[in-house]
């Protein structure tokens, strides 16, 4: 056990999980206090991730855990989205009478879940993850309980989850079944190209994951869920397991089954386009901005897809340079939807914003950088992240893969631009209050800023992503 | 041998019959009672093939948590008075064809599938197997399980705190208004807390607040 030093964040978030929920049992009305112990917990396990060098790679378990640069990557994002939902979210969940100490508790537990899915080099590793981020997810989601839309939130996803888990363990049992194994890289030195069984479990695995980062077909649960949950968990559920699913499906589809790419290349082109194509087609009639939000993430979930499909290294980084741009753009458009309260009360349609420049101009300034971006409009830092993908999946020669893709951009354009066009030519309403907390102004001038300034030095975040080899 | 043979013969018999009992009996509460009794001939039959870990968490399991939760529902939603007779309502009569169909395909399905395993031809037999009769099960599954798969079963344990979190979170509600209780409040009551004196003026009284 010399290598225990190298899951030393996950035993500090699993020890700090038990210490904290004693903390709050016993001391009463603690909730503030557990949830800021919570962010310096995720601030420690940052410093612990960051404490051992980050071109490590090295196997432990048997094999079955893996640390390398992009574990240690797509952790810190998990925990800098971690830290940035418990700061935004402590004031609107007072307002809502639902501020307990098991919020900030079920988060931790869910990024651990998160860090082992992150972490998996073996399929009843990743499963048990997987249930692990799940299973905290679904308590999440019906976390405002006396609310029935919060409740049916939860039951939906709760019920359409445990259906995907299902396919995703009958996949494994397939892939066990034919292998004789569950660790990754012993299956990718046992597979041949003509095994039907394997190609079935790939098959019911990418379902599966698909389901979890909602990639059309298997979408249908995200609108409502992301309607119906409490907004700062919706944020959580917009960027957090997103991120770990996408690390699974890199993980899985390099590792094991890179050798035979002509087996599931076509299932992720068809995943990337049905999203891509859904993504802005669906949303253009919504009124509720957190279903916009939800078909916006089916969309940007096939865009980074189209990165993964191309087989290649660069494809894989592309993928994660998206991922990592669309976490900073959530988290602006989140933190306006924080801010559009009215005498205690969220709005959330949008119908509210209409004149929004006009009372409130920097918000609106700021919302209007962060829906370009997502529009993908240049300089902002959502065109750069879209320009990797093209970039990537035109090196392969993909080119209606890209032409799809760009007119899908220019579909979604439009319900991006229109409550642009809502917020700054239409009548204005009243007043929004203006406490926000220190939390709030600070992610969204950070997130604005990022968004507008990446044009200046984007070398640095490609330089770092560069690093990240897979095979 | 022929001991065991015997013994395998009736508990076979007991499980059969008290699986069949559980569709037939009219009383709920019999069903659950007579499913425990399958449970508990199950896991004998476990033991006497040597999965005697298994056999004992099949009791541990289904015996001492599932069935007893099933019993608990079963009399908590007074559904144990099904007076009617098998089958006979209304309702129901309708879905008996399409029952009937569907287990007699599962049935055919079963025969083909274990037929067609009795039958395959490079079968490998399980007594073939290498298999170290020194350790017991438990004594095997342990080693593993708390070496090479140490992580997975501390993970579990994880998955289990936040089942019984989102429990609670989900259900518990405090209700207020609630007189409890406090020994501590009890005990540590003195004389002077509460008992007091008082000169009363004569044709005045006193005030009693409380």
């Amino acid at each position: 056990m010399d290598k225990l030093n190298f899951i030393y964040p996950e035993i500090f978030i699993s020890l700090s999980i038990m210490f904290l929920l004693i903390l709050g049992v016993f001391k009463k009305n603690s909730s503030n206090l557990i949830n800021n112990l919570s962010i310096l917990t995720l601030i420690g396990t940052l410093v612990l991730i960051f404490n051992h060098p980050f071109n490590t790679n090295l196997n432990i378990f048997n094999g079955s855990y893996k640390i390398d640069f992009i574990s240690s990557y797509m952790k810190i994002l998990t925990i800098l989205s971690g830290i940035f939902v418990l700061i935004t979210s402590s004031k609107f969940l007072k307002i809502f009478k639902i501020f307990q100490i098991e919020y900030s508790i079920l988060i931790l537990c869910s990024i651990l879940g998160m860090f082992v899915m992150i972490s998996s080099n073996d399929l009843i590793v990743f499963y048990i993850g997987l249930e692990l981020q799940s299973l905290s997810l679904y308590v999440l989601a019906s976390f405002n309980r006396d609310n029935i839309k919060s409740s049916e939130a939860g039951l939906k996803y709760f019920v359409l989850s445990a259906l995907s888990s299902g396919l995703l363990l009958y996949g494994c049992s397939l892939i066990y079944g034919f292998t004789g194994t569950t660790n990754f890289n012993e299956i990718s030195n046992i597979i041949n190209n003509n095994q039907y069984g394997l190609t079935f479990g790939i098959v019911f695995i990418l379902a599966g994951l698909a389901f979890k980062i909602s990639a059309v077909p298997f979408h249908m649960w995200a609108p409502d869920v992301y309607e119906g949950s409490p907004t700062s968990v919706t944020l959580f559920f917009a960027v957090a397991p997103k991120i770990a699913a996408l690390t699974v499906f890199i993980r899985f589809l390099y590792v094991p089954f890179i050798n035979v790419i002509e087996q599931w290349q076509l299932i992720i082109v068809f995943l990337s386009i049905a999203s891509m194509v859904f993504g802005a087609i669906a949303a253009i009639g919504q009124k509720n901005l957190k279903r916009l939000i939800a078909y916006s993430s089916i969309g940007h979930m096939g865009y980074a897809l189209a990165g993964l499909c191309t087989g290649t290294i660069e494809g894989v980084q592309s993928s994660i340079l998206y991922i990592s741009i669309y976490l900073v753009m959530n988290f602006g458009f989140f933190s306006c939807l924080f801010m559009l309260k009215r005498n205690n009360k969220y709005h959330e349609d949008i119908d509210d914003l209409s004149g929004l420049s006009k009372n409130h101009p920097l918000i609106a300034l700021s919302l209007l950088i962060i829906l370009f971006s997502l529009a993908g409009i240049p300089p902002l830092a959502g065109f750069f992240a879209k320009f990797y993908i093209f970039k990537a999946v035109l090196e392969q020669s993909m080119y209606y893969l890209a032409i799809i893709g760009l007119l899908s951009t220019v579909i979604a354009a439009f319900y991006y631009l229109r409550v642009v066009k809502i917020m700054y030519f239409d009548s204005e309403k009243e007043k929004f209050d203006t406490d926000y907390t220190l939390g709030l102004k600070f992610t969204l001038s950070l997130s604005t800023i990022l968004i507008l300034f990446y044009f200046i030095y984007p070398s640095k975040l490609v330089e770092i992503v560069s690093k990240i080899n897979i095979i | 041998m022929l001991a065991h043979t015997l013994f395998f013969y009736i508990f076979s018999f007991i499980a059969i019959s008290s699986a069949i009992m559980v569709t037939a009996s009219k009383n709920t509460v019999h069903s659950v009672l007579f499913l425990i009794l399958d449970f508990i001939t199950i896991s004998c039959l476990f033991i006497m093939i040597g999965a005697e870990f298994l056999g004992m968490i099949m009791l541990i399991v289904y015996v001492g948590a599932v069935a007893v939760l099933f019993l608990f529902v079963v009399m908590m939603l007074n559904v144990a008075q099904q007076k009617k007779e098998w089958f006979s309502s209304n309702d129901s009569s309708k879905h008996i064809p399409v029952g009937v169909l569907i287990s007699i395909i599962i049935f055919f399905e079963l025969t083909v599938v274990i037929g067609g395993w009795r039958y395959k031809p490079d079968i490998v037999s399980s007594m073939s197997l290498p298999l170290n009769t020194d350790i017991t099960n438990t004594h095997s599954i342990g080693k593993i399980l708390y070496t090479d798969y140490i992580h997975l079963f501390q993970l579990s344990g994880m998955i289990l705190l936040v089942a019984m979190i989102g429990a609670i979170v989900l259900t518990f509600r405090e209700r207020s208004g609630l007189k409890r209780q406090s020994y501590f409040a009890q005990i540590s009551r003195e004389r002077s807390d509460s008992v007091e004196l008082i000169d009363v003026p004569s044709k005045k009284g006193v005030d009693i607040d409380d």
